[in-house]
């Protein structure tokens, strides 16, 4: 049960972990913490395996990957345990290992900071406590790597299907009509496609990294494909490297043919627009309108129609009848949700103080919330009042979630230009950068890291190697989209352009990889830190 | 030999619910200025200043961070190698106070610092400038001494009131701190140049070229 992982590419990593639950043996590491690692070992038919190392034996490296769970993709990192430990480490337990073929299940506890796997019989073979959080982005993990299925009785609870099971056929079945498991060969193929065409191909790929992080290890690339990223690997291992103060130069780099110019179109008219409605309204074609506004962005005048649509408030589909049905469906929606909370009485409020610290939270954030645009200027300004009580509606739409700093930057712009309290809930509610416990935020942190390390390596490594791997100062780009970065004109510019989903998902975490490829020789030469930006 | 040391930088980290004045205290000490339009910090954000603590020009690197609970998940790399924590509640509002327990305890979880009981905390009271006043010097300084005897100042980041002499109070605990830390280890002497240092003669400098 005990194997040196030295061959074996880790898949996760998580320190924090403390272990709440192992078989008798493990005794002596019960309520201790530590780091949790998937790992896949090559050498072993690719088996994969859950393995908890206690804090006192973990290698005393990438401590900074350690913070964030890091999903290592191109590279292989090389760890050797030999030299970093006592001589009868290897005669001691070490660590709690699983193989994914004894866990039958898995169940998320103890508002998801706990993970038990199950051996099947009732027997829980081990169990861990995420003192840092991201026991969800490892379930993401395990639900990519294992077929599993929610319980229908438990919701925490996944079944994990072996390849004897009927079940896992209808399974496969289903999944193969998805045709998701081509992701792996889609990531080859592309490979090779960025190689042969570059920039046609770089923004698809990127929109498919994570996926590919996530899903090609089941796939190993043909032998073209392999061939391909040898021959790159070998280019990587033939530049030098030295080293200057405590960063590294990679003086030679396989360089990307000249970028292909693409000029910015003309904002998106209103006789383009309507050009593109038909009798009845609807819009004939809706690929040629969004990259129309992805290429343009949309004329000041007309983005009051537009963002409607940007925003799904308005279905694409919709006729200019059925958008009128819809308004009077969604205000009455709001207006009930508003009332909700309208009608409240004092002692109710006096009660309820998860929903009075979210009343008070709005209150002061409003309060403080563009008030040096004119929209929002001023005492008493009944834009504020409705700022708030947008604010206030959600909560009553998405308790759970309530309100989260940053909200009010988002809804600002869109109740400016919409300047429609019942229009601009609806069209609020679309930002999805919130969550309870940031796991969304962490994940597009991993991933812009990922990206980086693919597209600038260098400035990747630099990153890492001065305590920004992490990639938190880029945590308020990512949030508020850049909202307090940029002018308000730009801000509503930018947001359009990216709401068309053009080129791909998750574009804007293209826009910070661009800002800091810009920004390189600044950062570097600077000597710039997590501590310096 | 205090000039030939190493340049010290103290990191230290403001905390507490949100709206108490955290980045107001901030721009008040380091740039002097006070407006009532900042908005909602998102993340962290750090100014640094160059102070002189006994004798010693220190960069003091103050981290202001979002007062939402829910952002405290990404509290630990913001709190790593913190020298020192600055809890800030605002005197008109009692909640503000209450929840001080739960800044401090989670700041040491997170930074887990080598000696937890001994690391250096600061209280500020601020908005002493309005009123009414819902919590009192008195209720301030019983709740310090029970930590510890952590000091306590009752600012105005508006007004500007007792400012300065509370971030030199944090700046000499965050030293102190520092120091204590190094004691832990045998201090190296500073690392020998190789480099020459002499400024050339200025005809050497200048160049007909």
């Amino acid at each position: 049960m005990d194997e040196v992982i030295d061959d074996c590419l880790e898949i996760f990593t998580q320190d924090g972990v403390l272990l709440k639950q192992a078989a008798a043996n493990y005794m002596t590491f019960i309520n201790t913490i530590g780091t949790l690692y998937v790992t896949e070992c090559p050498s072993s038919n690719r088996q994969r395996f859950i393995e908890w190392r206690p804090n006192d034996v973990t290698i005393d490296s990438d401590i900074q990957d350690q913070e964030w769970a890091v999903v290592n993709t191109i590279q292989k990192r090389t760890r050797t345990l030999s030299g970093n430990f006592p001589p009868d480490y290897h005669n001691r337990i070490k660590s709690v290992k699983c193989s994914f073929n004894e866990i039958k299940s898995f169940r998320m506890a103890n508002k998801s900071r706990q993970l038990s796997f199950h051996d099947g019989k009732s027997e829980c073979i081990c169990s861990f406590i995420f003192q840092h959080g991201n026991c969800e982005l490892l379930v993401g993990i395990l639900k990519s790597l294992l077929k599993t299925a929610p319980s229908r009785r438990d919701k925490h609870l996944f079944i994990v299907y072996d390849s004897n099971n009927l079940e896992l056929q209808q399974l496969d079945r289903s999944f193969a009509e998805l045709n998701l498991q081509s992701d792996a060969h889609t990531f080859w193929g592309m490979f090779k496609n960025i190689r042969e065409h570059p920039y046609e191909a770089t923004f698809e790929a990127f929109a498919k990294v994570t996926d590919y992080v996530n899903k090609s290890l089941e796939q190993p690339p043909d032998d073209d494909q392999r061939d391909d990223l040898n021959k790159s690997i070998t280019e990587y291992e033939n530049t030098t490297i030295h080293s200057q103060g405590d960063y590294e130069v990679i003086a030679k780099v396989p360089e990307l043919p000249k970028r292909k110019d693409f000029p910015r179109l003309r904002p998106l008219t209103a006789e383009q627009w309507k050009g593109h409605m038909n009798l009845d309204g609807k819009i004939e074609d809706i690929e040629s309108i969004k990259t129309l506004i992805f290429r343009g962005g949309v004329t000041p005048s007309l983005r009051q129609e537009v963002w409607k649509f940007l925003l799904d408030y308005y279905p694409w589909e919709s006729t200019e009848a059925e958008r009128q049905k819809l308004m009077t469906i969604k205000s009455d929606e709001y207006y009930n949700m508003k009332l909700q909370w309208k009608r409240m009485t004092k002692t109710q409020e006096d009660n309820f103080s998860d929903y009075r610290d979210r009343k008070s939270l709005i209150e002061k954030d409003v309060n403080r919330t563009d008030r040096n645009l004119d929209f929002y200027a001023g005492d008493n300004n009944s834009n504020l009042q409705m700022l708030n009580d947008i604010l206030m509606t959600y909560i009553m739409y998405n308790f759970d979630l309530g309100y989260v700093q940053g909200m009010s930057d988002l809804l600002s712009p869109i109740l400016l230009l919409l300047k429609n309290e019942v229009e601009s809930f609806w069209c609020f509610i679309r930002s999805r950068n919130f969550d309870v416990d940031q796991a969304g935020m962490k994940e597009q942190l991993n991933n812009l890291h990922t990206l980086l390390s693919f597209v600038d390596p260098p400035i990747a490594t630099y990153l890492d190697t001065h305590d920004s791997g992490n990639m938190f100062f880029c945590f308020r780009w990512l949030l508020v989209w850049f909202k307090r970065e940029l002018s308000q004109e730009d801000v509503m510019r930018f947001w359009e352009v990216l709401w068309t989903g053009y080129p791909c998902e998750n574009f804007h975490l293209l826009v910070c990889v661009a800002i800091l490829e810009t920004e390189k020789s600044t950062i570097i030469e600077n000597n710039y830190g997590f501590t310096k930006f | 030999m205090s000039s030939s040391r190493k340049k010290v930088l103290l990191k230290v980290i403001i905390l507490g619910e949100s709206s108490v004045g955290k980045t107001s205290l901030m721009n008040q000490y380091v740039n002097r200025k006070f407006s009532n339009q900042y908005k909602a910090t998102i993340g962290a954000d750090f100014l640094t200043k160059e102070v002189t603590v006994d004798d010693r020009t220190v960069t003091m690197q103050i981290w202001d961070t979002a007062g939402q609970e829910r952002f405290q998940s990404l509290g630990v790399a913001f709190y790593r190698g913190a020298d020192c924590c600055v809890l800030v509640f605002d005197v008109t509002a009692p909640n503000t106070f209450k929840s001080l327990d739960s800044w401090r305890d989670e700041f040491l979880i997170q930074a887990s610092p080598r000696e937890p009981e001994n690391f250096p905390f600061v209280l500020l009271g601020n908005k002493v400038d309005l009123e009414p006043r819902a919590i009192s010097s008195k209720r301030a300084q019983q709740w310090c001494q029970s930590k510890n005897n952590i000091p306590y100042f009752e600012t105005s980041a508006k007004e500007g009131l007792n400012v300065e002499q509370a971030f030199l109070a944090i700046a000499k605990n965050a030293l102190a701190q520092q120091n204590s830390t190094f004691d832990l280890y045998n201090e190296f002497p500073d690392q020998i140049k190789l480099t020459n240092t002499q400024k050339p003669s200025s005809n050497g400098d200048s160049c007909a070229c």
